[in-house]
């Protein structure tokens, strides 16, 4: 039995997953974290830093994690890529002009070793505005349809309405479990 | 380093939140959801509380340290701790990393309300002009402390609870905290509640990696574990027998310790 078995079958015991939220500044991030876990969103500031939420939900305890998106910022993301299981990659579906910087940071992402695990799922954010690019707009620019190294799904959300957002965490969560806890 | 603060939301009262159930459980800022309770025993909780509010008050204090010096303590010896340490296992001056805690929160989430709030006014973190030891103080007068005798007082909380707040289900507790220039490498914490000796939950958290100059915030988000309705009683009766040490680990050298205790007393006329 492997280093590798053990740990995944520590893991399995605990039922634990860490979820990664990265995307450019201003995509919603926090506001993403901050309405799945029923907290008010009306005076979100850009995070400079992180911010982590640990909660059960649907019997796992998730350790979510939510990173500063602003340039300056974004060589620390790697920091944060150790043991993760998911990755939201959030964009904001109304933000045209950035949408190809948006694409190449995503897929800097997805080269990554340590991210090469991890399920990907891209969320639409901000679908109330009108002007909002679609999921399917969106997953066009992305080429997410190239993607083979990574399960992904991608999902139109607004965190403002919560449309979509806890199905589609639900499914991020159903995808790791299936990864992980039924090894054996 | 310290936990100064500013009372901003003097905790709602909220009979609603009060009313719910039946499970208990000592919390802190900075608690979590790694549950390591040894109680099992459930049952109507027998201190209901006449559901004035959750909590009333808090004395946060300033002061300076002298106490040992570098120590060797590791994560492991503190997981092994069986109850409150006499002391604190570090000086003040441990805390080469400006750690600094800005701001404590606590939040039933049934209800959404938030129960306890203190933080640092902006003003007040990042201080350039004021010492911090005369930030502290400055905040310390707008409280009405009772601990001012103790030197410690800046690495120490006092948290007054209504019975109520036993009755709480599922709470989420944040801290906020800024860390210096450097970057901060396996940053960990980790909190030890009791009552008395007996260890009511254990909390062990791994932050990882801070970034220089960074603000960063953590809520657990945990169900109260099930105490023993004859504890419950027990507790409420035993003003500030329920402690906690949270002891901040970076690369496995203790860069800060902190106290607080508890009271669920709250409400009764004095």
């Amino acid at each position: 039995m492997g280093f590798l078995t053990v740990l995944k079958k520590m893991r399995q015991k605990e039922k634990e997953m860490r979820i990664l939220l990265l995307g450019l500044d201003n995509a919603g991030k926090t506001t993403i974290l901050k309405r799945f876990n029923g907290e008010p969103i009306d005076s979100i500031s850009p995070t400079l830093g992180f911010n982590i939420k640990t909660l059960e939900h649907n019997g796992y305890t998730l350790n979510m994690w939510d990173v500063g998106g602003q340039k300056s910022l974004r060589s620390y993301w790697r920091n944060y890529f150790e043991c993760t299981d998911g990755l939201v990659w959030v964009v904001d579906s109304a933000d045209r002009m950035r949408m190809e910087s948006c694409k190449e940071e995503m897929q800097v992402l997805l080269q990554e070793e340590r991210l090469a695990g991890a399920t990907l799922l891209v969320l639409c954010n901000k679908q109330d505005l009108p002007g909002a690019l679609s999921s399917n707009e969106i997953k066009e620019i992305l080429c997410l349809d190239d993607i083979s190294t990574h399960h992904w799904l991608v999902a139109g959300v607004s965190a403002v309405t919560g449309e979509k957002l806890l199905s589609s965490m639900d499914w991020l969560i159903d995808d790791i479990a299936k990864r992980i806890f039924t090894l054996d | 380093m310290s936990v100064v603060g500013k009372q901003l939301n003097p905790v709602q009262s909220n009979p609603a939140a009060a009313a719910a159930s039946s499970s208990a459980a000592a919390v802190a800022p900075g608690s979590s959801n790694s549950n390591s309770s040894s109680s099992e025993s459930n049952g109507a909780n027998a201190a209901a509380g006449a559901a004035a509010g959750i909590g009333i008050s808090i004395g946060i204090g300033a002061g300076d340290v002298k106490r040992k010096e570098e120590s060797n303590v590791t994560p492991e010896d503190v997981l092994r701790l069986n109850k409150i340490t006499d002391d604190y296992l570090c000086s003040a001056n441990a805390n080469v990393f400006e750690i600094d805690f800005t701001r404590f929160k606590i939040r039933d989430l049934e209800s959404g309300a938030v129960l306890f709030e203190i933080a640092k006014p902006p003003s007040e973190q990042f201080p350039d002009g004021l010492s911090v030891e005369d930030t502290m103080l400055a905040a310390a007068e707008d409280l009405s402390l009772d601990d001012t005798a103790d030197p410690n007082a800046g690495r120490y909380v006092r948290y007054q609870f209504t019975p109520a707040f036993l009755n709480l289900k599922t709470v989420g507790a944040t801290v906020e905290f800024t860390v210096g220039s450097q970057p901060v490498n396996n940053f960990r914490m980790i909190e030890r509640h009791f009552f008395r000796d007996r260890l009511l939950k254990t909390f062990d958290f791994e932050f990882g990696y801070c970034i220089p100059h960074s603000k960063n915030t953590c809520e657990h988000i945990y169900e109260f574990p099930n105490l023993p309705p004859d504890l419950v009683a027990e507790m409420i009766s035993s003003p500030f027998e329920t402690r906690s040490d949270s002891f901040y680990f970076v690369e496995n050298r203790l860069v800060m310790h902190n106290k607080a205790d508890y009271a669920y007393d709250g409400g009764k006329p004095t």
